[in-house]
């Protein structure tokens, strides 16, 4: 099979997305008062409307309208006041009233859009980048100096209630497939849910990651679900087709499904892409059908074929009555929409001169964002302390975000990292006291023993040398005693300048100002 | 003989036990003999509720003895049928198919649990065609009922239980659906008061759906105070029901009124409807003489999209019942044919044994006009047509405050009369336009028809949430024709021919 | 008595709501369906053209909504109470897929 690079040298990926999100930080369900609850024994946190028993009949949960309207506000949709639920039907025994009350043809959201910055090895997947100047178009996409920014349409996002959940006995590995029974826990049916459908505007698998990485820093950031793809509160299927590069009809698209993580939704796309090529090429046909990602196989197998268009009688619900939401009921939710990422992102580079890149890394995570938000705020009340964001940022982009990663059970508020110790931290070295190097060392045993910046760098007697003196003396005996290399750098090879830097850090026991030694040893070899 | 309490009225049964003539325990104890001793034939009861009731009597004793009554709620020691499609906890419910045969409730329906709150004693539920399609109750898996005036004709449906046990006498008050007519048919082939009344004035929560947009619960009784004070209970928001609506109206508060300075539409077309018996026609003019003379004054109202209604409702009914039925799966409970090694077998045996024919045909005539082309051919234009059907309404409420109609077409036929599903259709021609619009409906019992000497009824229609208006005219008609009566064989404590 | 449905069409409607109907019964089913389908005609007959339709007759009600609060559930006995077959607190239903295996 070809690599991606090489598919998309004849053939141009279209890939659209339908993100489904449970709102797991409701109380209840979406119509019923039942307890929104995961993992609680089966069938326990079930009434007659969720059951589907006969007579029950669905009440709609305002919180969760409140939600979707936020999310819709989030991603720059337009809020439709007039709408309906309908009734979806089809047979199937997770859905206890074998019908979805799910949306028509409008939704609460319609013609929404995110922006996706695009860069690093990413940007590479998009075919042919480098023939744009920074600032050029092309199609939905604009070049940017490291990469593009990717103007992705969002058709809408619609409320429905997800199905419950079966357990399959007598198949291999609890799968569906050669099952003899199965077991059905109606706990999670009904439980609040908004579908967001993509345009096919996406052309790569890191495209399409983006969007799903950027969707759920949103949710999270408007505190509408706990967006756990691994527990399936954070659900995305993607649609693929293949169409030869410089033609404009779609081709036939296939359903991929089971991509639980953000690797898995970009490598199943990535082999169907390659899979639909292969076949295309050896002049075969794509069929409609929906195909599973198994990852650890690395292939997509068929789960589906969809032989004529599902017809799922879909007609308006005439148990719900229709919406009409006021101006007063969306501004209200309006409101409640915080800083969102990109906002938040703008604000550092404007307030802070931080660059695009450190920016949006500082907003990847809700966490470190509100821990920089913080340390700033303590930063700002000093006079002119806003010249420490810089380091600050990258003291979160790199030890924190590391330190986080190393640790993936322990929450940024519960380890001994305060605002006001990042920000003692970071003045250590900015005032010199301490070397960038010694200041790493002196966060990791911050983080180990919990103590105080200051303290740490007295106990171990860290201190930065900057005497001009006394680093004289050592950068001479240093040069003295390595002649060769003082005349590879005199023959012009400047790099070995690292190999003096060094052994003068090693002579000083590391507490030598890296600033003075660059400069003495500068003056002397040159 | 002593009345039996089934044939008393609500305020004689409540008289009753303010004078410690009788006490509610007794009530329940000889609504229970009664309908041991009187049922056999009709057969209205499917299941009666001994312990439920007798504790809500003892109770209402309790109150009495205590000297609190009249704290006990408008129904308190009233006993009560309710139509087998409504869940009351700990009972069967039925919907008289084989689908739910061994189904007991988890929960109580909201009209169910408002006349407990009222203080009345659930005596039972009561047989009607199964899942309420059909108007006769034949189609019930349990058997038919049979009319109380005349053991081999139908008492209507799809109600026939709740108002055959009314007629008979073994309780004044029930409680029946009305998707098409089932309340107003049925009252008026058993001679009683029966009303639909406007939708979202009762709350559905718990009634077994068949037409989402068209079910309405309401009363049986033999006098208009009486359901009255049933719909007085019944009425009002239910947050468990979105489409329930606010109802601080008394309906008993303007019985008295009398109708003069009422207007009151008569429609021409109805009156030269193909199909309607004469003698069912001359009652109808008749009611309308005697309103007038009352000092009403008789408008000529159109509805010209009203020839519309039946085809509508014949689209939009089984749309909904194809959805609402889909629930029936042998999954959570419901008949399960046994035996099957994969679902979708268990699937079709459990839903082709457990619904009836009529059930099987509503499903796959919704399923097919729901689909995709067709959709736009019968189910778009069904709810157009429903709203032309609303403004035709609204355009006679301008000159009437109430309209007044035959109900059913003819008098009670007999058992087996009726085979074709499209003919058995054409009873509703004269209600179902009103569930189309939403408005209200009631059935007003006016003697025996001249040619069957069976009992016959008007229909009289009011403007949405405007129930109070029929009710006034129905009590003015009492006036004439008097509280219906319990069916002649069932009289005076009798048990049948 | 026009043909609306053919009995093909009439088991594909069987299949899709579930319902397993005998080769006779699909022939009765088929007359059935048909006439009634004739007397919706009526219902074709109008000019609706600009009318809109009403899909709830419930005046202007809309936006109606509860508060996100618990109401409580089931106990589990009860939620399985009139289950045809359950296991381990759950409904027990046969193999979905059947032995035919993948659908």
């Amino acid at each position: 099979m070809k690599t991606l690079e090489e598919v998309f040298e004849t053939w141009e990926a279209v890939i659209g997305l339908e993100i489904h999100a449970e709102l797991t930080t409701l109380e209840t369900k979406m119509f019923c008062g039942c307890k929104l609850e995961f993992g609680a024994a089966p069938n326990t946190h079930t009434c007659p409307v969720c059951l589907g028993l006969p007579g029950a009949l669905p009440v709609p949960n305002r919180a969760a309208i409140e939600s979707i309207v936020l999310a819709g506000l989030a991603t720059n949709c337009d809020i439709e006041k007039h709408s309906m639920f309908y009734r979806k039907n089809y047979m199937y025994p997770d859905m206890a009233k074998n019908f979805q009350t799910t949306q028509g043809p409008i939704a609460f959201c319609m013609r929404g859009h995110l922006d996706l910055d695009v860069d690093g090895r990413g940007a590479a997947e998009r075919y042919r980048l480098d023939a744009l100047a920074p600032g050029e178009r092309d199609g939905n996409i604009t070049r940017t100096e490291d990469g593009y920014v990717a103007h992705v349409g969002i058709t809408r996002i619609h409320m429905e209630e997800d199905a419950g959940k079966m357990v399959h006995l007598g198949g291999g590995e609890g799968r569906i497939a050669g099952a003899t029974q199965s077991l059905v826990d109606y706990n999670r049916a009904g439980t609040p849910l908004i579908e967001l459908v993509t345009e096919p505007d996406l052309r790569t698998p890191e495209e399409a990651r983006l969007f799903m990485q950027k969707l759920r820093q949103i949710y999270l950031a408007i505190g509408i679900s706990d967006c756990s793809m691994e527990e399936g509160s954070l659900r995305c299927d993607g649609n693929v087709s293949l169409r030869r590069r410089g033609t404009t009809a779609f081709g036939t698209k296939t359903e991929l499904k089971n991509m639980n993580s953000f690797k898995n939704l970009h490598d199943g796309l990535a082999y169907e892409i390659c899979r639909q090529a292969e076949v295309l090429e050896e002049g075969g046909v794509i069929y409609q059908e929906t195909r599973h990602w198994d990852p650890s196989a690395k292939r997509t197998i068929v789960m589906r074929v969809k032989e004529t268009a599902d017809d799922y009688r879909l007609f308006p619900e005439p148990d719900l009555a229709p919406y009409d939401l006021t101006d007063e009921f969306i501004e209200g939710v309006r409101a409640k929409l915080p800083e969102l990422p990109d906002q938040k992102a703008a604000r550092y580079a404007a307030d802070f001169g931080l660059t695009a890149y450190d920016a949006r890394h500082l907003v990847d995570h809700r966490t470190t964002a509100d821990f920089f938000d913080e340390c700033m705020a303590l930063a700002v009340a000093e006079k002119g302390g806003s010249k420490f964001a810089k380091p600050l940022a990258n003291l979160i982009i790199n030890d924190v975000t590391a330190w986080l990663n190393a640790h993936e059970d322990t929450a940024l508020a519960d380890t001994p990292l305060t605002a006001a110790r990042a920000l003692a931290l970071v003045k250590l070295i900015a005032s010199e006291a301490i070397s960038s190097k010694q200041g790493k060392e002196v966060f990791a045993t911050m983080m180990d023993e919990d103590a105080e910046p200051a303290a740490i760098v007295e106990a171990r007697g860290m201190k930065q040398v900057s005497d001009a003196g006394a680093i004289e003396a050592v950068v001479d005996e240093v040069i003295a005693a390595n002649p060769d290399e003082v005349a590879r750098y005199r023959e012009g090879n400047t790099k070995v300048i690292g190999f003096f830097v060094g052994q003068c850090m090693k002579a000083m026991r590391g507490q030598g100002n890296p600033k003075i030694i660059n400069e003495l040893l500068a003056k002397k070899l040159g | 003989m002593a009345t039996p309490f089934g044939s008393m009225s609500v305020r004689e049964l409540q008289a009753g036990l303010a004078a410690k003539e009788f006490s509610a325990a007794e009530v329940a104890r000889g609504t229970f003999e009664r309908i041991e001793a009187a049922d056999g034939v009709v057969h209205s009861f499917l299941e009666t509720t001994e312990k439920l009731a007798l504790d809500a009597a003892s109770r209402i004793d309790g109150a009495i003895a205590e000297g609190r009554l009249a704290e006990m709620g408008p129904l308190a020691g009233v006993p009560v049928g309710y139509k087998d499609n409504l869940n009351l906890t700990g009972t069967h419910t039925t919907c008289a198919s084989n689908m739910l045969r061994d189904y007991v409730s988890p929960y109580t329906a909201t009209c169910v649990e408002r006349t407990l709150r009222a203080g009345a004693l659930p005596i039972g539920k009561l047989n009607m065609d199964e899942f309420a399609f059909g108007g006769s109750t034949e189609t019930s898996a349990f058997g038919p009922t049979r009319n109380p005036w005349d053991t081999e004709r139908v008492p209507g449906g799809s109600s026939g239980g709740s108002a055959a046990a009314v007629a008979a006498g073994l309780v004044p008050v029930s409680l029946g659906s009305d998707t098409g007519g089932s309340i107003r048919q049925p009252g008026s082939f058993c001679g009683l008061v029966g009303v639909k009344p406007t939708y979202g004035v009762v709350s559905r929560y718990g009634v077994v759906a068949f037409g989402s947009s068209l079910d309405q619960v309401g009363p049986f009784a033999r006098s208009v105070e009486d359901a009255a004070l049933t719909l007085n209970a019944l009425a009002g928001r239910d947050e468990l029901d979105c489409t329930s609506q606010p109802s601080d109206v008394d309906f008993t508060a303007n019985l008295a009124e009398g109708v003069r300075g009422m207007r009151i539409g008569i429609v021409p077309a109805f009156l030269e409807a193909a199909g309607l018996a004469p003698e069912v026609k001359a009652k109808a003019q008749e009611a309308a003489l005697a309103l007038e003379k009352m000092g009403a004054e008789l408008v000529e109202v159109e509805l010209p999209h009203a020839q519309a209604a039946m085809s509508a409702y014949y689209v939009l009914g089984p749309c909904e019942a194809f959805s609402n039925l889909a629930r029936f799966d042998s999954v959570r409970y419901g008949y399960c044919d046994p035996g099957h090694k994969d679902l979708g077998s268990q699937y079709e045996a459990s839903r082709a044994r457990g619904f009836g024919p009529e059930a099987r045909r509503r499903i796959m005539l919704g399923s097919y006009l729901l689909s995709a082309g067709v959709y736009d051919r019968y189910y778009y234009p069904a709810q157009q047509v429903r709203t032309l059907i609303t403004r035709d309404y609204a355009a006679a409420y301008e000159s009437v405050d109430c309209i007044l109609t035959p109900v059913a077409p003819r008098t009670a036929f007999k058992l087996g009369e009726i085979g074709d599903p499209t003919e058995m259709y054409l009873g509703d021609m004269f209600t179902i336009s009103i569930n189309i619009a939403g408005n209200g409906g009631m059935s007003v019992p006016v003697g025996l028809g001249a040619d069957t000497g069976l009992p016959v009824g008007v229909q009289l229609i009011a403007p949405p949430f405007k129930d109070a208006n029929m009710f006034r005219a129905a009590a003015a008609l009492e006036t004439v024709y008097g509280p219906a009566p319990v069916a002649p064989d069932y009289a005076d404590g009798k048990v049948g021919a | 008595m026009t043909q609306h449905l053919s009995e093909a069409d009439v088991r594909g409607i069987a299949e899709y709501t579930r319902i397993g109907l005998t080769a006779e019964e699909v022939v009765a089913m088929t007359a059935d369906l048909n006439a009634i389908i004739d007397s919706l005609a009526p219902i074709t007959e109008f000019d609706l053209d600009g009318v809109e339709p009403t899909f709830h007759p419930i005046g202007d009600l809309s936006n109606v909504m509860r508060d996100d609060t618990v109401r409580g559930s089931f106990a589990q006995a009860v939620a399985l109470e009139n289950a045809p077959k359950q296991e381990n607190g759950s409904f027990l239903i046969p193999s979905i897929l059947g032995e035919g295996g993948d659908r």
